[in-house]
């Protein structure tokens, strides 16, 4: 157990030498600085001039989704070299060449990333809701609970990329990851959209029919998005089938990392 | 200290090791010789469950090698040694110090103590990137010897070192040696075997040719070269 946490600490010190960790953080928080102005602007609809309450309810919501669609990414570069550059720079043989179990390796390596890219989105969500604060006095219920919610999500990713390039070369994974996200948004969305209360009363008939068993039992992380959206909105989540998404991506995630495991013990270095 | 039982490994239809089975005693200073390709890497990716055989079975100091803990107190150095680019030699010791137990400030003494004995003291701050390959390989050889191991698995240690660091090299293994420590080394530089070593095995397409002390095996008037040749050469 010791030595999983020394692996996971390692994992997130030598994640941040990366320079590119940082040009990706800068990045970030230039644009959270950058929509800073949105909270203070002067709004008018239809000639009706909106508060600014409304306007950074809204603006943050947004912003929230932004932010989270961004670490995707991040996550999915960090993830995606994990084992190919210890392989490549010697960390592999460094940790197995001593009492390391394999499984320590693994798990302290994916820890590592997560928490890392949890705390930075974290970081970055916890910046709007101290921008919004700040210039309208309001406090956004359940936004930092929100980004905790997701970051279930980031999880998923790193152990989807991570399993993924134990077969495939490194961009291969990548992209792989991408088009199952890819589906669930398409699969997801499409259903909450079609269920949504202003569809359901100008086409009553569109959300009849039930979904595929496929896309009930699919990695729900466009879901967690959305049960995260409500829990912000304070809102009532619109879910496919019985299980809640939280407990679906769950079961994803032990799921990838037993097989993770599995494959990573009978592994040839 | 360590035992191979009926130990084959074949990569699809190649067999890389072909049935092997010997043991190397506590304190016995063993070197395994062979051409490319003879199976001697292999063996010693085996010996640290990088790689499982195909059947049979390794023992290091009575526990099997797939748990971790038969590598509690081994030494390992590769062949051609890497230490990640973003890591001086310090903390890659450092790291090495950690995960076998030492924290603190006996990490600390004794990373400073083997960086002396490797001669790398001054250097150990700067990123492996600056560290030439006899350098690189200095400090890996200071990773193996961290906390006093009883075995040390060498993968052609002196490859990329200039003739000052073979000898401090070979200094160094001699007083490990005398000290007891078992060591299985994996080299082509016969001389240095011939300087060193006890006992040795020749290997061949996958199998021991002979294992015995280097006194039974070289006669008279034969240098080791020519002993590797004979049995090598056999059946050319």
């Amino acid at each position: 157990m010791n030595r999983f946490f020394k692996i996971t600490g390692y994992t997130i010190r030598d994640q941040m030498r990366h320079k590119s960790f940082y040009v990706l953080m800068a990045f970030c928080l230039l644009f959270v600085l950058m929509i800073r102005g949105c909270y203070s602007g002067q709004y008018v609809v239809n000639g009706e001039p909106l508060d600014n309450i409304t306007i950074a309810w809204h603006v943050s919501k947004i912003v929230f989704q932004v932010i989270v669609s961004g670490m995707f990414l991040i996550v999915i570069l960090i993830s995606m070299k994990i084992f190919s550059r210890d392989h490549e720079d010697g960390s592999l043989v460094l940790f197995l060449s001593r009492p390391v179990f394999r499984r320590q390796y693994i798990l302290g390596r994916i820890a590592g990333t997560w928490f890392l890219c949890l705390v930075f989105m974290f970081i970055l969500h916890a910046a709007i809701f101290l921008t919004v604060w700040v210039k309208t006095g309001v406090v956004i219920p359940g936004y930092l609970t929100a980004s905790l919610v997701c970051s279930i999500n980031l999880l998923f990713i790193t152990v989807s990329v991570c399993f993924l390039s134990l077969f495939l070369p490194d961009f291969i994974s990548a992209m792989f990851t991408v088009g199952i996200l890819f589906v669930g948004y398409i699969s997801d969305g499409g259903y909450q959209i079609l269920n949504s209360e202003i569809l359901k009363k100008a086409v009553p008939s569109a959300a009849a029919s039930s979904p595929a068993l496929w896309r009930i039992f699919y990695p729900k992380v466009y879901m967690v998005q959305a049960y995260a959206d409500s829990i912000i909105g304070q809102i009532s989540f619109i879910n496919m089938g019985p299980i809640h998404p939280i407990l679906n991506v769950s079961f994803f995630i032990i799921l990838i990392t037993t097989l993770i495991l599995v494959v990573f013990n009978k592994k040839e270095i | 200290m360590i035992v191979l039982n009926s130990i084959i490994k074949k990569f699809g239809t190649f067999t890389a090791v072909d049935n092997i089975t010997y043991r190397i005693e506590k304190g016995e200073y063993f070197a395994l010789l062979g051409p490319n390709g003879a199976g001697k890497t292999t063996v010693v990716r085996m010996l640290l469950d990088f790689i499982k055989p195909t059947s049979g079975s390794i023992f290091i100091d009575g526990i099997p090698v797939s748990n971790p803990e038969a590598r509690k107190r081994v030494g390992y150095l590769a062949e051609h040694h890497m230490i990640p680019s973003h890591l001086s030699g310090l903390e890659f010791l450092r790291r090495h110090a950690s995960l076998i137990g030492f924290a603190g400030k006996d990490a600390l003494m004794e990373v400073d103590r083997l960086l002396e004995v490797v001669s790398m003291k001054g250097r150990e701050k700067e990123t492996s990137a600056a560290y030439s390959k006899g350098m690189k390989q200095r400090i890996g050889l200071a990773a193996a010897l961290l906390g006093q191991p009883k075995l040390l698995i060498l993968d052609e240690p002196v490859t990329g070192l200039d003739p000052i660091g073979i000898r401090d090299v070979r200094n160094i293994l001699e007083n490990l040696r005398d000290d007891g420590v078992t060591v299985f080394l994996n080299s082509h530089f016969l001389s240095e075997v011939e300087k060193t070593c006890r006992t040795l095995a020749i290997m061949n397409h996958g199998k021991i040719l002979v294992k015995d002390s280097i006194r039974s095996i070289i006669k008279d008037d034969e240098t080791l070269e020519d002993v590797f040749i004979k049995y090598t050469q056999k059946g050319k």
